[in-house]
């Protein structure tokens, strides 16, 4: 198997650009999903725009795999403390992928660099996955093509990663805000960043997924400026596969009861016929 | 900031609300069919007949329903072999692959049953098979096909919640009792279709109840149980019309109102069998559409 490589998101360095999102959406083909903003004044039309904030994208999508959160803190009423928090938000790769346990087709894959890879070709739609995932990744393709009615997502771009490239996000990240690597080497890199931040007093700077407690790792890590909530990350997520022996061992408890109720119901009877046919 | 929710649904909408209820019918009365043919007397098969009449018609039903619902229906053999290789596609730790698995088996064996019983009966000109469809309920060989008929049955009813369990959607993966609670309401919604199938012409009818009886005081246990196991989630949860509906429409109309009105019989006479019955049924339905709309939808805003 080929190294582990892992993806470094340090959104301290984030500036904004959406550089990220367009390599993205010209590496992998993928159509422009513009939001789709009410016009006041005419009725039906849209503008390509949230109308609330310079993220016009909005969220992760069929198209969008990659999606600049804009997130501002402010506590004052004139908000002349305004805070941006700005993070390249994308799939995970979690180590324990809810995703690829649940899939029933085997469409989503482990790769030999440790990414999860959707096989387009194989995916049935049943959207499992999309239940399973607890970032609210993956998203079905609506688009009329080959594609259409199955599940898509980031790819880590295995396609590039095939040819020793990296991943056209990282890539193209003006700031080095995205790093792609050797796994361990970006999490030793990580750390020290951390370790950096705080000393220059960026008390509430967290790492999120660097270490396996949090579904076993993230191939796609964060370096966060607050907690995980501030940017829409679960604090705790648990792995799809987790649930299911806590559940069947419940389900069989059921069964059982139903099996005993069912044969002191029958039971009885059956005695009762089978001693009136040794009297006669 | 008011925060979104973090994860997407899955858009499980009607089709599978209807599959659940109508697996959940098929599975609960071949699992009771299996067990009256195993512990009960030979007037008691007829309540076992009459669910193998049904319990295959009903299974096609849901295949339907379920290779509709896919984003590519003509995949749907995927969930059963590779593409590639050709070659058996099961993943023992995903709900939905062996759930695929086990509906096959499932509707082979309500096919089997549903073929022994027209053999029976005589129908369709199969009756000079009749010895043959003998053997599924008699001798060693009835008595294996009983047992996994039983098994088939208990995991078909059950394995939807665990399905829903294994996700990372808020009320579904927040209880580990979702199997337990769908796995006794198909106890007691295939029940209630046996009762109402064969109320004038079959015995032991007041056996069926009681045994549906059991599953429908295991089911109220198990909603309790449900509301508790969701901890703070419980007062969202219940404060929202999807938890209205599970508390009035199967807690209440589904389960306690047919429970009093089978103690209670001399308030409706002869209507007590068919009206708990059909209040049983209205129950299940109730249960499958609340579990499945609440988890997808905005009750509760972040996750």
């Amino acid at each position: 198997m080929t190294e582990t490589m892992g993806m470094f998101t340090d959104t301290s360095l984030c500036i904004g650009c959406k550089a990220c999102e367009v390599a993205c959406h010209q590496w992998n083909s993928l159509p422009a999903n513009l939001a789709e903003q009410p016009y006041a004044n005419n009725p039906g039309l849209t503008y390509p725009m949230t109308g609330n904030s310079y993220d016009n994208t909005g969220a992760l999508s069929a198209e969008n795999w990659r999606h600049v959160r804009f997130i501002e803190q402010s506590e004052l009423p004139d908000r002349s403390d305004l805070r941006w928090l700005m993070m390249s938000d994308g799939c995970k790769h979690c180590a324990n992928a809810s995703c690829e346990q649940v899939c029933p087709t085997g469409a989503i894959v482990r790769t030999e660099f440790g990414s999860t890879y959707i096989q387009e070709q194989v995916c049935t739609g049943c959207r499992d996955c999309v239940a399973a995932c607890p970032f609210g990744v993956i998203h079905i393709s609506e688009t009329a093509d080959h594609r259409q009615g199955t599940a898509r997502k980031c790819t880590f771009c295995y396609d590039r990663l095939q040819h020793g490239l990296q991943p056209a996000c990282a890539q193209t990240c003006p700031t080095s805000a995205i790093r792609f690597g050797p796994i361990n080497e970006l999490r030793t890199y990580a750390h020290q960043r951390l370790a950096e931040l705080q000393h220059a007093g960026e008390l509430r700077a967290i790492l999120y997924g660097a270490d396996e407690s949090i579904l076993g790792g993230l191939h796609s890590f964060y370096l966060l400026l607050d907690s995980p909530a501030t940017y829409g990350l679960p604090d705790n997520p648990k792995a799809a596969a987790q649930t299911v022996i806590p559940s069947s061992l419940f389900s069989i408890g059921g069964a059982i009861v139903m099996g005993l109720a069912s044969l002191l119901a029958f039971r009885r009877r059956r005695m009762a016929q089978n001693a009136a046919l040794a009297e006669s | 900031m008011e925060l979104e929710r973090i994860v997407v649904a899955p858009d499980w909408h009607w089709l599978v609300v209807f599959y659940f209820f109508l697996g959940g019918i098929a599975a609960g009365a071949y699992f009771m069919a299996a067990l009256i043919e195993l512990v009960g007397t030979e007037q008691d098969r007829k309540l076992a007949k009459v669910a193998y009449y049904f319990t295959f018609p009903l299974v096609v039903v849901c295949g339907v329903l379920l290779i509709v619902d896919l984003g590519r229906p003509e995949r749907f053999w995927h969930m059963l072999l590779q593409p590639e290789t050709g070659r058996p596609m099961l993943k023992f730790w995903s709900p939905m692959s062996v759930g695929s698995w086990t509906l096959m088996l499932f509707g082979s064996m309500a096919g089997i049953s549903f073929v022994g019983v027209l053999a029976e009966d005589g129908h369709l000109g199969l009756g000079r098979f009749q010895t043959i469809a003998h053997a599924l309920h008699r001798g060693p060989i009835g008595t294996t096909f009983e047992l996994l008929a039983a098994g088939v049955g208990f995991f078909i009813a059950a394995y939807t919640g665990v399905l829903l369990t294994a996700t990372s959607q808020p009320f579904w993966s927040d209880s580990p009792l979702l199997g337990a609670l769908f796995l006794s309401s198909a106890a007691s919604t295939g029940i209630a279709v046996i009762l109402l199938s064969c109320r004038k012409t079959c015995a032991s009818l007041e056996r069926l109840e009681m045994a549906d009886s059991w599953a429908n005081g295991l089911e109220l246990l198990l909603i309790a149980g449900f509301l508790i196991s969701m901890g703070t989630l419980a007062v969202p949860f219940i404060s929202s019309s999807y938890g209205l509906l599970l508390l009035i429409g199967v807690a209440l109309i589904g389960l306690v109102v047919p429970l009093a009105l089978r103690f209670a019989p001399q308030l409706l006479g002869k209507y007590t069998t068919p009206v708990a019955a059909v209040l049983v049924l209205v129950g299940g339905f109730v249960l499958r559409y609340s579990i499945v709309m609440a988890g997808q939808s905005n009750v509760i805003a972040a996750r």
